[in-house]
């Protein structure tokens, strides 16, 4: 099939422009296929029906989000993504009168294949309720959640996504390297493999002299790596992580956020939660707000870099601020021809975090 | 499948085992070295006796209080921490996981009923005329019914708080000896309905009496094949259907977000 001008595509009608749609036409566009946004849509199926279809997937709390449909030849967009939540609920009984307590309340998206996804919220607001959802292993009362093409009830999509529960404990009597031989077997990861793995993955995450030791002994920190550890054994295509970053020190952040980056990097998908803007703003693509159980807003983080701008220090205590690289880089041009020094560059708020403060802090309950 | 079930038994057992489980096996030869040094007064004939009658039972306590407290906890420690979380985000069904903790937990008991039953043959060995090798029968009893009750340990955790998980479990464990003298004391009544009572009673929870062959092997009594393969049909039945029934809760179960 070719997409180009006077492709015929049916298109209902959205409140705005959405990013996700927007993302997924790109997702044609990097396939090297002539598509202009405007151009190709008309109102009108034709007398053959639409080639492709852009459907309103029913949400709440959000405004409308698209769905592409393709019709018959590839790249079909089923495949494209990694994750898709529809609806997801879910609300807890507790305490002696059974009264329900909301979890979570029509939760919706779908994650392309290769992409960082981040649930933002603050305690409460439901990430990990929805992240137990997905995984089933809390049954959502409503919604469907299919995973790389599988509904997630089925055992067998298990092997091939990596999973970090929040506050990761284990036993405390086996030694890392007991540990994560336990969990590669029930991966079915091959014998020869295991070792080699195991030897792999702690070298990277920084605990290899820790192998021998009981789990015990490990810190808090340790045991978030070996929790991630976990995670990746199986090298799974979807990662998803409940508070990666959450008890260690900067350092240890940073050499998560950079393995993940680098998992990215090898078109792995991740889903991450987090309380903290700055996390997310360095490592997503797009970001979820959770407030209350409902999900109220959803942002390709690309577009919010309008906002993004550099804060320059020169001669130890000038202050420059540039709007965005070009900007910077010409600032760096300039003092080296004035032969000034540079003492520090740095990024400042990309504008999530005031997003996401005024989110939280909008007087209207998101009922 | 049952790659992830003896992975799922060989983590628990090393978690178990390791954890001073073992201290209690200093009880158990603590315990049979005072018996036999406190009544050496006694005729020789008569301390042997003694010393077969608390070493086993030594055995089968101290083994009861393995099951029961290290049981009851178990499943619900993972609960609440959350490791159960990593283990059922990979493919592994929940009947699984359960049964793998039920066999990890059990082989603990094995090893521990085997390195005490050697401490107790060498002790029977020394002391003269004591020693038989009908003991292991003895032994086999004792493994069967504290595998019955650890099947009931796990079916509990699965609804309940560890505590009435451990309460529950005893419960049956001390109604369960008890359980042929109900019917035989509701047999004595001529009312019709403390009868059916009793009966009831009778048929709801295992017969433990089963595996009490303590008597027979003190006083140098046979335990016949036959015993023992019934023995082994009833035990392994009621641990089969408690299993199952605790697959079907748990499977149902919600775990805590
Ligand atoms: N097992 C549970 N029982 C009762 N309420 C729960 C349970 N798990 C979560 N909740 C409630 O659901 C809401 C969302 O919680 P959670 O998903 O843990 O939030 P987050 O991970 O964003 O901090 C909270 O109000 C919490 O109290
Ligand atoms: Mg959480």
């Amino acid at each position: 099939m070719h997409l180009g001008y006077g492709t015929r595509v049916a298109w209902f009608p959205l409140n705005h422009r959405n990013n996700s749609t927007i993302s997924r036409f790109q997702a044609f566009k990097s396939r090297g296929w002539v598509l202009s946004f405007q151009k190709v849509v008309t109102n009108e199926p034709g007398p053959a029906g639409p080639d492709f279809a852009l459907s309103p997937v029913p949400t709440t709390g959000l405004k409308q989000t698209a769905e592409v449909c393709l019709g018959s030849s590839p790249p079909c967009l089923e495949t494209v993504d990694a994750l898709r939540v529809l609806d997801l609920s879910k609300s807890f009984r507790s305490g002696f009168l059974r009264k329900p307590i909301r979890g979570i309340d029509g939760v919706s998206f779908s994650v392309p294949r290769g992409r960082v996804f981040a649930l933002l919220g603050h305690n409460g607001a439901g990430k990990t309720t929805t992240i137990n959802c997905i995984l089933d292993l809390v049954h959502p009362d409503r919604g469907q959640v299919n995973i790389l093409g599988m509904p997630h009830g089925d055992c067998a999509v298990r092997s091939r996504v990596g999973y970090l529960p929040e506050r990761p404990y284990f036993f405390e009597h086996l030694t890392g390297r007991e540990l994560l031989n336990f969990y590669a077997k029930l991966l079915g990861v091959q014998d020869g493999d295991r070792n080699r793995r195991i030897g792999e993955l702690s070298a990277k995450l920084g605990f290899e002299s820790y192998l021998g030791r009981r789990l015990k002994k490990y810190s808090k920190g340790m045991l978030q790596r070996i929790g991630i550890a976990q995670a990746l054994l199986g090298d799974p295509e979807l990662l998803i992580l409940d508070e990666p970053m959450s008890g260690l020190d900067p350092m240890g952040r940073r050499e998560i956020r950079e393995l993940l980056l680098e998992m990215k990097e090898q078109g792995k998908t991740i889903i991450l939660s987090s309380h903290i803007v700055p996390d997310i703003e360095q490592m997503a693509d797009t970001v979820a707000i959770l407030r209350e159980g409902r999900m109220v807003m959803i942002r390709d983080l690309a577009d919010l870099g309008a906002g993004a701008s550099f804060e320059i220090t020169l001669d130890g205590n000038e202050r420059m601020v540039a709007e965005d690289v070009e900007v910077l880089s010409e600032t760096l041009v300039r003092s080296r021809h004035e032969n000034r020094t540079v003492n520090r560059i740095q990024t400042r708020s990309t504008g999530l975090e005031d997003l996401y403060l005024s989110v939280h802090y909008r007087k209207e309950a998101v009922r | 499948m049952m790659g992830n079930i003896s992975a799922l038994a060989m983590s628990t057992f090393l978690e178990t085992v390791r954890d001073r489980i073992f201290y209690l096996v200093g009880v158990f030869g603590f315990l049979m070295l005072s018996s036999t040094a406190i009544l050496s007064p006694l005729t020789i004939g008569a301390q042997g006796k003694i010393m077969v009658d608390v070493g086993l039972a030594g055995m089968a306590i101290i083994g009861l209080l393995v099951v029961i407290f290290v049981g009851s906890g178990m499943v619900r420690k993972e609960l609440d921490k959350g490791t159960i979380l990593t283990i059922l985000a990979k493919p592994v069904g929940r009947r699984e996981y359960l049964v793998g903790k039920f066999l990890g937990l059990n082989l603990t008991l094995l090893t521990m009923l085997a390195i005490m039953g050697m401490i107790f043959l060498f002790m029977t060995f020394l002391a003269p005329g004591t020693f038989s090798l009908h003991f292991v029968k003895a032994f086999y009893l004792t493994f069967l019914e504290l595998t019955l009750i650890n099947a009931a340990v796990v079916f509990f955790s699965t609804s309940v708080s560890p505590i009435l998980a451990a309460v529950f479990s005893l419960g049956v464990f001390l109604v369960g000896h008890m359980s042929e003298s109900i019917r035989d004391f509701g047999q004595m009544q001529g009312d019709g309905f403390q009868q059916k009572m009793a009966d009831v009673v009778y048929y709801m929870i295992p017969n433990l009496e089963v595996f009490n062959v303590r008597g027979a092997v003190v006083h140098g009594d046979p335990v016949t094949w036959q015993h023992l393969s019934m023995a082994t049909v009833y035990g392994l039945g009621w641990t089969l259907l408690l299993l199952l029934l605790a697959g079907s809760i748990f499977s149902r179960k919600e775990l805590r977000g």
